[in-house]
């Protein structure tokens, strides 16, 4: 494998922009999620080429096309498992997911579910609008029981999933949430979630403007209240996690729920990336003899 | 009375005369109508609708549904057909009905949104393992949208096998007069149905049989059932064929594109007719057979790169020259081009074979 000296340029939310401009609406919050993961990257000087940005289908799933770093635009709710692969085939990437509540707890829950289970070194942002916006306007699995919608005229009679306690249950290693309008808030989350070893979960309220007239930057406004404000909550707490993550209504706290670190990742458990040289960097050839003994091998 | 309305929503207010009392499904475009006027109506019907988590969820509620004996309903495209391929193959190993609307758009992949008929091999030619088929409609109109969707589930309780309707964008989207049949027609509950009685307590809906021959007695049985759908299901539209000399091939939306070339070429003197096949699956092939004792050539035309061609060959086998003009990645063909091309094919032929000459080879 031949080797290219990459010349470290400084990363700028410039050079960081991404050769087409986003297609949301005006006002959707997905504008500052995108603002804050280009930012988080600047503050940690992470180079464009050492991150992949991976999606599934949205609104939201669009955002890699709009940011300079690698990316990938893959099926509907199969992000985290593409990104999966990718983690296994380069560990040295940052990777990193994005996609919708949609893609991610409906389409994508059970890859959700098992991919934090196993702990994979990614971070994992969701854009959380409580709605299907690209196929404009049905119920998502976060939508609130009553919640009018083209695919629930009557009103939604099933109870929305609660994301901070299923990835507190899966055994996510660092769960958080912020809100698209935070911005230093979401940016500071974000640059914790890149730097956790493990699994890293950000839920993030990003309303959207044309479908959900519910959970809009009015409503959350006054709910919201910041873990970061009181110091007496340990993130280390799982217990104290779970409480929180019960809380939905007058109050909805936002910040870093929990964080458990020294856990290994699946690559870190994986014996064969034991030497620490990503699986693409090395050399496919295997040697004659082990090539004829797989040949002549019988099961 | 003929009602003002959009192909999607046509299959559903069929569907539920026709006695659908489920619908599963998940948004796509451009069949998304389908399941927001199921969400609609169906309630309204004593129905139920309910948004699966995933394509992969929603055909496998189907599954559950038929297999109580209730008439089920899902509707996607493309990338949602590929997902639901697995289910499809369970539901015809495990003789179960249901009906699939598969409202194409562009492909392979993310593709677009945009009217396709590149679904047909995965949804004719089965996308599923195993040796199965399903029977495939292919309407042409919004009207056909509400009557095959009505034939869909009497076929698909008929033969005991998912029947899919395919559509394409453009057919899904477009409003026509429609007009629905006065009586909403109930059917019985079948007697092998799983539906929570003691009659019904020794039914068993399976799709394994670990025991060879078992298997094979299995997949014979179904093969029986193909082999009757070859022989009774058929059904076509023919269009100034009696006397054609090339006959023109398409479905669909295509179809209806296709009639106009045919009426264009006549007023020009070129002797053109039309073969629509409306069941892709079973295939027209003995009606193909019999126009290629009169006709030069066929020449077929797709919104894919060529997928039902591959069956007017095989239903020709050599007889005479297929040909092939395809659009595709959401254009649709105009009767212009079409004209062109047909007229180019015909300079071809004509002076090479004189019907007469072909009458007896």
């Amino acid at each position: 494998m031949a080797t290219t000296t990459v010349e470290a340029v400084p990363v700028t939310m410039a050079n960081l922009k991404g050769r087409v401009d986003p297609d949301w609406c005006p006002g959707c919050g997905d504008f500052g999620v995108l603002a804050a993961y280009q930012k988080a990257l600047v503050e940690l000087r992470i180079q464009p080429h050492q991150v992949v940005t991976i999606s599934g289908i949205g609104c939201s799933s669009n955002l890699p096309g709009f940011i300079h770093t690698y990316g990938m635009h893959t099926l509907h709710g199969r992000s985290l498992a593409v990104a999966t692969g990718v983690k296994l085939a380069n560990h040295h990437l940052h990777v990193v997911v994005t996609g919708g509540d949609g893609d991610g707890f409906g389409i994508g829950g059970n890859h959700f579910v098992h991919t934090m289970r196993r702990n994979v070194d990614l971070l994992y942002i969701v854009m959380d609008n409580q709605i299907y916006g690209l196929t404009t306007g049905q119920t998502s699995p976060t939508s609130r029981v009553g919640m009018k919608t083209k695919s629930m005229p009557f009103g939604n009679i099933e109870e929305p999933v609660n994301p901070m306690a299923l990835a507190l249950a899966a055994g996510a290693t660092f769960v958080a949430r912020g809100i698209s309008s935070e911005q230093k808030h979401l940016t500071e989350l974000l640059k914790q979630g890149l730097m956790h070893k493990g699994f890293a979960f950000v839920d993030v309220f990003s309303p959207c403007v044309t479908y959900n007239h519910d959970n809009t930057y009015q409503w959350f406004r006054p709910r919201v209240k910041k873990l970061e404000d009181d110091p007496g909550y340990d993130p280390s707490n799982w217990y104290a996690a779970m409480e929180k993550a019960q809380m939905w209504g007058e109050e909805i706290p936002i910040g870093r729920f929990f964080q458990r670190t020294g856990l290994p990742s699946l690559h870190g458990n994986e014996p064969i990336l034991a030497d620490d040289v990503p699986l693409a960097h090395r050399d496919p050839r295997i040697a004659p003899d082990l090539a004829r003994q797989f040949v002549e091998e019988l099961m | 009375m003929k009602q003002l309305i959009k192909g999607n929503e046509a299959i559903v207010k069929s569907a539920i005369l026709a006695g659908c009392r489920a619908f599963y499904g998940y948004p796509i475009t451009p069949a998304s109508e389908i399941a927001e006027a199921a969400a609609l109506y169906l309630p309204r019907a004593g129905g139920v609708f309910l948004q699966a988590e995933s394509e992969v969820a929603a055909i496998n509620m189907l599954y559950g549904a038929a297999a109580a004996g209730v008439r089920a309903l899902t509707a996607s495209s493309g990338p949602g057909i590929s997902l639901m391929q697995e289910g499809i193959s369970y539901l015809a190993g495990a003789e179960l009905p249901c009906v699939i609307a598969d409202i194409m758009r562009g492909g392979p992949g993310l593709g677009n949104i945009a009217p396709e008929q590149g679904d047909y091999n995965q949804v004719v030619k089965g996308g599923g393992h195993g040796n199965y088929r399903t029977l495939v409609l292919a309407p042409d109109s919004v009207q056909e949208m509400a009557d095959l969707t009505r034939l869909a589930f009497d076929l698909a309780d008929e033969y005991r096998n998912p029947v899919v309707v395919l559509a394409d964008g453009y057919t899904g989207q477009m409003m026509e007069p429609v007009e629905f049949p006065a009586a909403a027609m109930l059917p019985r509950r079948p007697a092998w149905a799983v539906d929570g009685t003691a009659a019904t307590r020794r039914n068993l809906i399976t799709s394994i049989y670990l025991e060879p021959d078992q298997l094979e007695a299995h997949v014979r049985k179904l093969e029986t059932k193909y082999r009757r759908a070859e022989q009774q299901a058929v059904r076509f539209e023919s269009h100034r064929t009696e006397d054609a000399e090339i006959v023109l091939v398409g479905y669909g939306i295509v179809a209806r594109i296709l009639k106009a070339v045919v009426e264009q070429a006549r007023a020009q003197g070129l002797a053109v007719g039309l073969l629509r096949p409306i069941t892709l699956y079973p295939f027209p092939a003995a009606e193909l057979r019999r126009l290629s004792r009169q006709a030069l050539a066929f020449l077929v035309v797709e919104m894919s790169t060529g997928q039902m061609v591959e069956d007017v060959r095989l239903a020709l086998e050599g007889r005479r020259p297929v040909e092939f003009y395809g659009r595709c990645g959401g254009n649709v063909p105009s009767a212009e081009e079409i004209l062109r091309w047909v007229r180019e094919r015909a300079d071809h032929y004509w002076p090479a074979f004189a019907p007469e000459e072909m009458a007896d080879a």
